[in-house]
């Protein structure tokens, strides 16, 4: 008989991921994902100005404000064949890759590093021992064994007191917790030094974009950051100096600290490269455009079907023919009127809740499908797309991971391992070793285009007086953002956002296929089915955000996500 | 000189949810405050919000609070009080988190000495740019609360005079002007 367990952050504003799954045998035997809440925050949009979209969208999520911004800027000047001058690509370059490398950074270590190290092995290191041990990995000037023995003071302390404060929900001393106390150690001690660090990020995406969290430089046809040399307001040397400073201390923490531990940690829980694979389509479109048109890109993009990496398809632009003709969302099984799929462009958002039900409708979140498939985004999917091209950024990364793996391991890897979560975690970490170095590359493009006296920062649209459509994208932190626009009379006449997600915790369509979140869930063995650790570390390693429109305290103590076994 | 925050938080396309910002904004427009006092608009925060409160001597923050009580009603919520919250299971690792960030500030040892919490029950959270009228009702009382906890905390502020205009968010369903002039 499978014994159903809920997993639901309760609160009395739903908007949460829920998981449900199944278990037999002490494995999953079949797995629901929803959201809890209903936005239709797009329907604001209908009837405005699009040159101000941007500007609500980027109150979509608390947390990527910035790549909503980017997406709708893009949207309208794709709709209006509108070109980006090369100063303000670069500028809009450098705010996502900053905001990436802040997200990234952020979700190893503050929101799924505690998944794997077990934070009350911590007093049983030995912070000298530590410190060889990390200094065999990584020339991080800060694996000393003061800041080693610091942090296992902090341990201590809050272990003594007896108030756990944040670590209060952990599930330690789990038995699929195994990193000895020393490894314990050493990726706690990152945990803390990664506050600073990501910190600097953002500060690159408040410098550049005037304001945290919601950037106010951009507009329709490119930024508006003045360039002027001479002028202390303006974006001078002395700004590219110091977010260069920034930039380089940031890019030393991913490549000897962040990328360096996720190998390690991999290293140490060599099943989890075959545990989660589940949807093995994957779709990436390229970002970082490097001229005016968007016409070639740092970064590349492309869709693999049922884990063919030999046979990745790749896109051309960001807006590729392909992408747009492919993309429909299904509503079989969320809460939608209507049962049939919808191209974003002719989208609807008609709530029609109807309760949870496993075998009807389940979830808020509609089913994005690409030719029909449902398919896997984020770093695992930009990593395989990029690797298939040969691109030489990704394999570089991609091959020093494979190695570091391995020395650290003494265990075989093949590329084919990476479709797993451990592969999801390793992927994130050599996007952003990738992401770290053209942040500098991209950095040294825009001081040498302003160095050349070149100061444009906008271009001017035009409405067209007939009905035109448009599609903006990024390949942000999570995976493929689209927004679609449909503009007439300068009017928004249609607006919808297929975000990464989306794509990752959509429901089962109308076939019945699982979506990624599910998919990847089944037959994940179980140590302790009342204490569903493994269910998190894969739920988690997509870097799941889907909550975060609506944000009441609930004064009612109930924000405890409690595994329910029913 | 003492750092201070007063920080907004909620999400503006939400309802009753962006009474948090529409109050810090009513505030820096009506009020001029001593060097060293922020007020922002947050947005809805998941743990970014560490980085905000982190070496501050006084926080205040606004946000909307999901409870059965008359809508628009004024409660406090003290640093302690939010403390002794559970912390959530991270399920979706970026929930609102409010109680996280605070005991994960007071691991890292960087929480502000001092927190409240001016807490607003909501009437309604669809998707909107306006606020119901019980809660622009409790606007007033909201703005003497904060204004309360500086005295407390002995930092000066005095009226704007003229008062700035208040920025256009709240007004763009009526007018659907733009957000721009909100900035």
């Amino acid at each position: 008989m499978a014994k159903r367990i809920t997993i639901d952050p309760i609160t009395r504003i739903e908007g949460h991921l829920r998981i449900d799954v199944e278990v037999e045998n002490n494995a999953v035997s079949n797995a629901w994902a929803s959201c809890t809440m209903w936005r239709g925050i797009e329907k604001i949009l209908r009837g405005r100005d699009p040159r101000d979209a941007w500007l609500f969208t980027q109150r979509f999520c608390g947390v990527c404000t910035t790549v909503h911004a980017m997406a709708s800027v893009r949207a309208v000047e794709d709709g209006l064949k509108l070109e980006v001058p090369l100063n303000a690509q670069y500028v809009r370059n450098l705010i996502l890759i900053a905001h990436a490398l802040h997200d990234h950074i952020v979700h190893f270590y503050q929101l799924s590093a505690l998944d794997w190290v077990d934070i009350m092995q911590i007093p049983k290191a030995d912070p000298a021992a530590t410190q060889k041990l990390a200094e065999s990995i990584s020339p991080w000037t800060r694996n000393s064994r003061n800041e080693f023995k610091a942090a296992q003071d902090r341990v201590n302390a809050v272990a003594a007191s007896g108030q756990l404060g944040i670590f209060m929900n952990g599930y330690w001393g789990h038995p699929a917790m195994r990193l000895s106390p020393d490894v314990n150690l050493l990726a706690f001690t990152h945990y803390i030094q990664a506050l600073e660090y990501q910190r600097k990020a953002l500060q690159v995406v408040g410098i550049l974009g005037s304001k945290t969290p919601h950037i106010q430089n951009l507009t329709v046809g490119g930024v508006a950051n003045a360039i002027d040399l001479d002028s202390a307001s303006a974006l001078n040397m002395d700004r590219l100096e110091m977010i260069r400073g920034l930039l380089d201390e940031v890019v030393q923490f991913i490549h000897q600290v962040y990328f360096v531990d996720v190998c390690a940690v991999a290293a140490m829980y060599p099943e989890w490269f075959k545990i989660g694979s589940g949807v093995r389509n994957y779709l990436a479109v390229p970002d970082l455009p490097l001229d005016s048109a968007g016409t070639s890109y740092d970064l590349p993009g492309g869709y693999i079907r049922d884990g063919n990496i030999a046979g990745t398809h790749p896109f051309k632009t960001a807006s590729d023919k392909v992408f747009r003709d492919s993309i429909s969302e299904d509503v079989a099984h969320a809460y939608y009127q209507g049962g049939g799929t919808l191209h974003p462009w002719s989208g609807e958002t008609e709530p029609q809740f109807t309760g949870w039900d496993g075998e009807q409708k389940y979830s808020w979140v509609k089913a994005p499908r690409f030719n029909g498939q449902p398919m896997q985004v984020g770093p695992l999917a930009q990593v395989l797309v990029g690797f298939a091209q040969g691109h030489p950024l990704t394999v570089k990364y991609a091959t020093q991971a494979i190695s570091n793996v391995q020395a650290v391991g003494g265990i075989r890897v093949t590329p084919d391992m990476l479709h797993s979560t451990l592969g999801r975690h390793a992927a994130r970490a050599i996007r952003a070793s990738m992401l770290a170095e053209l942040a500098q590359k991209h950095l040294q493009l825009l001081t040498d285009n302003i160095a050349k006296g070149d100061y444009t920062v906008h271009n001017q649209p035009v409405f067209p007086s007939h009905e035109v459509e448009g599609v903006g994208t990024h390949e942000a932190p999570r995976g493929t953002l689209s927004h679609w626009i449909v503009i007439k009379d300068e009017k928004i006449k249609n607006y919808q956002a297929v975000v990464p997600s989306t794509w990752n915790a959509s429901p089962r369509d109308a076939s019945g296929a699982h979506g990624p979140y599910e998919a990847s869930l089944l037959h994940t063995p179980l140590a302790r089915p009342e204490e569903p650790l493994e269910v998190l570390r894969t739920v988690h390693s997509f870097d799941p955000c889907m909550a975060c429109a609506c944000h009441a305290f609930d004064p009612s103590g109930k924000q405890i996500a409690k595994a329910k076994v029913l | 000189m003492k750092k201070v925050l007063i920080g907004g938080i909620g999400n503006v396309l939400l309802g009753d949810d962006g009474v948090g910002p529409y109050t810090a904004q009513l505030l820096a427009s009506r009020y001029e405050f001593e060097d060293g006092v922020e007020v922002l608009d947050l947005g809805t925060p998941a743990l970014d919000l560490i980085d905000q409160i982190s070496g501050k001597d006084v926080v205040i923050l606004i946000d909307s609070v999901a409870i059965d009580a008359t809508p628009g009603k004024v409660l406090l919520y003290r640093k302690d009080e939010i403390m002794q919250h559970r912390p959530a299971v991270r399920m979706d690792p970026h929930s609102p988190a409010l109680v996280d960030t605070l005991l994960s500030a007071e691991l890292f040892g960087v929480a502000p000495a001092s927190l409240l919490l001016v807490g607003i029950s909501a009437e309604c959270y669809e998707a909107s740019c306006s606020l119901s009228g019980s809660v622009k009702a409790a606007l007033d009382q909201a703005v003497v609360e904060i204004l309360r906890e500086l005295d407390r905390n002995r930092v000066a502020y005095r009226t704007r005079e003229p008062a700035t205009a208040l920025g256009a968010w709240w007004a763009t369903d009526e007018k659907m002007e733009s957000p721009l002039l909100a900035q």
